[in-house]
């Protein structure tokens, strides 16, 4: 949610609120006072009446005229009791009841206890709380669409530096050379915000150049050793007379110095991939580039002997750095070939968003899910590094791509799907 | 046209052939020379930038081969600079910086190769000796070791002036061989040289074995000599018998 349209929600509901309260206690103010004014009136008459009794000792009824009724209705017992009421009288002239109040006392008339009511028609002042009511809803309503529309636009300007910030920080890219650039407002916070942000980005720009750089250079630092030692063994293999005890040595040494050169570049990939050096990016159909990249293993399949089996029927369009799709597709492929039985099979399914790689081979000793961690390797071989599939999970995160993997007996397929 | 009978090709080829190596490791600059002058190439080195900066602008050289990374410079400039002032110079970089950006970059300013540490001596041998022989002579000359010779822009092989059938890899393993004669080759870098560094696997030391033994047949079915020499636990050596 927006915070303008949190602001307004929550403005609109306390407005809603409040209007709802005004209006009833409204409401019953006047009410109260409507009837206030209507007892008050109906106390004095029935003072009247008690004067006029006192005076004339007798009262005589007459029940034509609809309003200031006085009604006086003979009772066995007279009772200490007087209380107000709502009532309705049927009007003749307009045919329908009317609203009366009446006050209802038992006094002496004459000698005889007599049940006294007095009446008044409240019937106007009916139709006054409903023209006050009217008033105050419509003029109450006008107020609050008045005032949410004056907080609504006064809420959008006072937040619009903010809003540009934000733009602004969403497009910043701290892989780029390009400073951070927020403008100035006049609301402190939001200057402070901006200082905040500014400080953050040039951080984040600074770490990254000196991460990118360290990992560079630790590659440097790492490979041309490693040259040395490989150059210095190439050399070493060419004097004639080497016994087989040195030879196996020079071997190991070799073979060591190889598999760190290869960990070192595999384990810096890695986290050239975390850190997103991988800028450049383009729309690639990852479908067609795997059953391209498939050619590249003719050698080794035909080698195998394996029987390949590929489908395309449609395409996995995908924007992604070219140089990580290739890595992808080909740490997959040579996964898939390298754990292969001789004459095994190998099937390549793509289609719309999708690509499954299919191959015999042995059954995981390891657990399916950990497959695509770092160093866990199926075989001990010295030819595995056991990061080709960390590769590929690290290629699919980055690129917000879904991998599973399944088998089947001795059938493993991993699937890679957007 | 060389005598067929005699060892020609390999190191008189390239005799008094001029290499500068611009590398700042100096046991790998030496490796390096020690290796290439086996070959019959006269070698320099330049530790530093502003060596090499000075010898390319005194001496002319066949071949230059460029480490970027330099502790007073960048070898990029170098490799410029070379362009500049002689042409006609081959360049090969080899860096351990190993991204397509810079891959992209040494070839865009003009250097003929790139190979990334580490790598096989035999390999860069190969490389330097393949850039020379398509800068001087245009690739249109045969290779001739005794009785095998190699049309290079036809890629035909003749055994004894036969026609020798050979695929693609056993063409390719053909040509690493005769451009590292009397070299002990590992299984590995063999591998490497035919496939690239994406398909290591034990596979692929398997699929070295089998096109030698292809190759070697072929050579013997046409009345060669076996000159491929296997190495224990190492590799293999293409050498006279």
């Amino acid at each position: 949610m927006k915070l303008l349209e949190k602001t307004s929600r929550i403005y609109l509901l306390a407005s809603l609120f409040i209007y709802l309260a005004v209006g009833i206690a409204f409401y019953w103010i006047i009410t109260f006072m409507i009837y206030d004014e209507v007892e008050s009136r109906l106390m004095v008459e029935k003072r009247d009446f008690e004067t006029y009794i006192h005076s004339n000792n007798t009262w005589v009824n007459n029940s034509y005229f609809v309003e200031n009724k006085i009604e006086v209705v003979p009772v066995v017992k007279i009772q200490d009791k007087t209380a107000f009421t709502d009532t309705l009288i049927y009007n003749r002239y307009e045919e329908s009841m009317d609203p009366f109040r009446q006050l209802t006392f038992y006094t002496m008339i004459g000698g005889s206890p007599y049940r006294v009511t007095i009446r008044k028609s409240i019937v106007e002042s009916y139709k006054l709380i409903e023209a006050i009511s009217a008033a105050m809803i419509t003029f109450l309503a006008l107020l609050m669409i008045g005032m949410f529309v004056f907080q609504r636009s006064l809420s959008g300007k006072l937040w619009r530096p903010f809003y540009d910030s934000l733009a602004k920080i969403k497009d910043f890219d701290w892989t780029r050379n390009k400073k951070l650039e927020l403008s100035a407002s006049e609301i402190s916070e939001f200057n402070e915000l901006n200082e905040v942000m500014l400080k953050m980005s040039s951080k984040m720009q600074h770490d990254y150049k000196s991460l990118r750089e360290f990992t560079e250079n630790a590659s440097h630092e790492i490979q041309t050793p490693l040259a040395l030692i490989n150059a210095r063994v190439e050399q070493f293999i060419q004097s004639k007379d080497l016994s087989e005890g040195q030879t196996h040595w020079i071997e190991e040494i070799y073979h060591a110095a190889r598999r760190m050169s290869r960990l070192n570049q595999g384990l810096l990939l890695l986290a050239k991939i975390e850190n997103q050096q991988f800028t450049e990016q383009e729309e690639m159909d990852l479908a067609a580039l795997i059953l391209l990249r498939l050619k590249d293993f003719e050698d080794i399949i035909l080698h195998k002997n394996l029987t390949v089996k590929t489908e395309q029927t449609g395409k996995f369009i995908k924007i992604i750095s070219p140089a990580l799709a290739d890595i992808l597709v080909t740490n997959l492929l040579s996964n898939a070939i390298k754990h292969n039985y001789p004459d095994g099979q190998l099937t390549v399914t793509a289609g719309k968003d999708f690509f499954i790689i299919s191959n015999t081979g042995n059954a995981l000793k390891a657990a399916p899910d950990r497959l695509f961690e770092r160093f866990k390797k199926e075989s001990n071989g010295a030819e595995s590094l056991g990061l080709g599939l960390a590769i590929v999970k690290q290629i699919c995160d980055n690129y917000d791509l879904q991998i599973d993997y399944q088998h089947v007996d001795s059938l493993h397929s991993i699937r890679v799907f957007a | 046209m060389f005598p067929e009978s005699e060892a020609i090709f390999g190191a008189d080829q390239f005799l008094e052939m001029k290499v500068l190596v611009v590398e700042d490791e100096k046991g790998l600059a030496e490796s390096i020379v020690e290796y290439l002058s086996r070959e019959g190439f006269v070698c320099e080195v330049a530790n530093t930038f502003w060596q090499a900066d000075e010898k390319i602008s005194l001496y002319q050289y066949d071949c230059t081969i460029v480490d970027l990374t330099l502790p007073d410079g960048d070898g990029f400039n170098i490799v410029q600079t070379l362009k500049k002032i002689a042409a006609a110079t081959g360049i090969i970089i080899i860096s351990a910086r190993n991204t397509l950006e810079d891959k992209i970059k040494g070839l865009e300013i003009g250097s003929d190769d790139y190979m990334t540490k580490p790598f096989h001596l035999s390999e860069l041998n190969a490389r330097v000796k393949s850039l020379i022989r398509r800068r001087n002579f245009g690739g249109n000359n045969d290779m001739v070791w005794k009785e095998i010779r190699v049309q290079l822009p036809s890629r035909k092989v003749f055994v004894n002036e036969k026609d020798t059938v050979l695929s693609k890899k056993e063409y390719d393993l053909l040509l690493y061989f005769l451009s590292n004669i009397d070299v002990a080759l590992t299984k590995e870098a063999i591998a490497e040289h035919l496939w690239g560094d994406h398909m290591d696997s034990s596979d692929s030391l398997d699929m070295v074995y089998s096109h030698i033994k292809n190759l070697r047949r072929k050579i013997i079915e046409k009345g060669g000599k076996d000159y491929i020499q296997s190495i224990y636990g190492i590799g293999y050596k293409f050498t006279a018998p």
